[in-house]
């Protein structure tokens, strides 16, 4: 049960990514979606019975360090890529002189 | 067993939480309360990681999701809303008595309110030294959207901006019915040169 | 409206499949993989790489190649950044008429005491990241966050973006340097810098190493990131 409702989330990213007008919600729609698989994953090498993965004395069972690993990197990432694509907004507002991918779309075709 | 069982409750009522959040997200349209919702977004999701026993998952999405990302949004938005005007005129055209109740601030004023807009009116020494000829790369290379110059001879004062702007045609209607106000719109190059 | 009520059907389906494919995912996982920890990686991890924060030991040791890589990709993004918001005319100093942006003296005051704190917690999470949770990229995050608070403090700072994308650039080859430098001593790129057979100790001088090399280098990358973003909100 516990992936599944992961899943919903991911799926509310992807509804608004579709249905958004503006290019802010649609940065705001892929970081919801990043953050859900990120969860995904997570859950998945939250195995039964583990403990954080640090190895010491009397440990017998830890969650799957692999998908973590991979994780704090996605986060690092994902954080970057998000300010890279706000930039470029910054830049097409002043150039547009709107954020309404409709409106933008309309100019270009009318050139 | 009571302990476990505590866990997993809490992990369940987070992700209905979460759901709830990202639906509130997607549906809200004003983007500053956005904001607020995005950072605690961020703080359940950290919660839920620590649950699923990945503590250094957590401190990583602490660290960033809660200082560097609502400041970057907060920056791109506050700009979305903001309409610069660089005055190289300078005389009663913006600020006649010492009060902004010039006729081109009036004008100005009229037109952000209309749109929402904050009006924000510089006159930056070094930027006003620039040659008239370089205008258009003025316009193109900095975040200046109005650029307001005067001709001496025939007393009209002219507005210069990007013609790719959709503002600026808006402004352009707007300002049809003063004599003394010219819009002059530059022609498209290529964005991203 | 059709339009979304179509959306809302297809992502339904979408549910519906990945409902389907995961009751064996589950299953998969709690036994191929469990056994797999018990038997190679608890007894394993902490003699081979002598870190025992197993995801420290994953991202400095056995897939150092893969985290190598990624903060390259912060590196390439910062420097998009930089490129995008770059202007070939000076308008750093301009003078805005109204100035209504004003820090409260009550957050200037609690920013002082809180700044030496975040920064003393930054490089202990950098330091200690083979034995806690931790490490350069979490550590690095929140000395960036230190140094956003002095932003805050001051707001007339001005930094040079061009130098500290340098810094990072000649630091990003000294960690790919230093990464390889096994070569020398075990035959491998990319590993430990140390024989598997010295002592847990002696491994971890490595790990310091190169935690905190990683740790300056993004903490530089989110500095100018936000660095660039405060300059264009001026």
């Amino acid at each position: 049960m516990d992936p599944i409702l992961t899943f919903v989330v991911i799926l509310i990213g992807f509804y608004g990514l579709s249905t958004s007008t503006n290019i802010i919600k649609s940065v705001f729609c892929v970081t919801i979606i990043e953050s859900g698989v990120i969860l995904l994953f997570l859950n998945l090498g939250n195995l039964d019975g583990g403990t954080i993965p640090i190895v010491g004395e009397g440990v017998t069972m830890i969650a799957d360090p692999l998908p973590q690993a991979l994780m704090i990197t996605t986060i690092v990432i994902g954080s970057t890529v998000t300010a890279l694509a706000l930039m470029l907004c910054i830049k097409v507002f002043h150039h547009y002189g709107t954020v309404e991918w409709a409106e933008i779309l309309r100019r270009e075709e009318g050139k | 067993m009571l302990n476990v069982t505590m866990i997993e409750l809490t992990a369940y009522a987070l992700q209905v939480l979460l759901i709830i959040l990202a639906i509130a997200i997607v549906v809200h349209r004003n983007n500053g309360t956005i904001i607020i919702l995005i950072t605690s977004f961020s703080l359940v999701t950290a919660s839920l990681y620590i649950i699923n026993k990945a503590p250094d998952v957590a401190i990583a999405e602490v660290a960033i999701g809660s200082a560097i990302i609502p400041l970057i949004y907060v920056i791109s938005i506050s700009r979305q809303r903001e309409f610069i005007v660089l005055d190289k005129a300078m005389d009663d055209f913006i600020i006649s008595d010492n009060q902004f109740t010039g006729v081109g601030y009036i004008l100005l004023k009229r037109f952000t309110d209309l749109y929402h807009l904050e009006l924000n009116i510089t006159n930056d020494a070094r930027l006003c030294s620039l040659g008239a000829g370089r205008d258009q790369l003025l316009c193109e290379q900095t975040n200046v959207d109005l650029i307001i110059t005067k001709d001496e001879e025939t007393n009209t004062y002219i507005l210069k901006g990007k013609k790719s702007s959709v503002l600026l045609q808006k402004l352009d209607s707007m300002a049809k019915d003063y004599d003394n106000i010219e819009v002059v719109q530059f022609k498209d190059r290529d964005f991203g040169d | 409206m059709t339009k979304h009520f179509i959306i809302i059907i297809l992502l339904g389906v979408l549910l519906a499949v990945f409902t389907v494919a995961m009751q064996d995912i589950e299953v998969l996982y709690n036994t191929a993989l469990k056994s797999y920890l018990i038997e190679g990686v608890i007894p394993r991890g902490f003699v081979e790489t002598g870190s025992r924060n197993l995801v420290t030991a994953i991202l400095l040791d056995y897939r150092l190649f893969d985290s190598l890589f990624e903060a390259g990709i912060l590196l390439i993004a910062v420097s998009g950044i930089i490129w995008i918001s770059k202007h070939d005319i000076e308008e750093k100093n301009a003078q805005f008429m109204y100035d209504k942006y004003k820090t409260p003296d009550l957050f200037v005051t609690f920013s002082r005491l809180v700044y030496p704190l975040m920064l003393t917690f930054g490089f202990y999470v950098i330091v200690n990241g083979h034995l806690s949770p931790g490490g350069g990229f979490q550590g690095g995050a929140i000395v960036a966050s230190a140094i956003l608070i002095l932003y805050y403090i001051d707001h007339d700072k001005e930094t040079n973006i061009g130098l500290i994308v340098t810094v990072e650039k000649f630091l990003y080859i000294a960690i790919l340097l230093f990464a390889s430098l096994s070569i020398f001593t075990r035959g491998t790129y990319f590993t430990n810098v140390f024989p598997p057979t010295a002592s847990p100790d002696v491994q971890a001088i490595y790990l310091v190493i190169l935690n905190i090399m990683i740790g300056f280098k993004v903490a530089l990358g989110l500095w100018a990131i936000f660095t660039a973003f405060l300059k264009e909100g001026r």
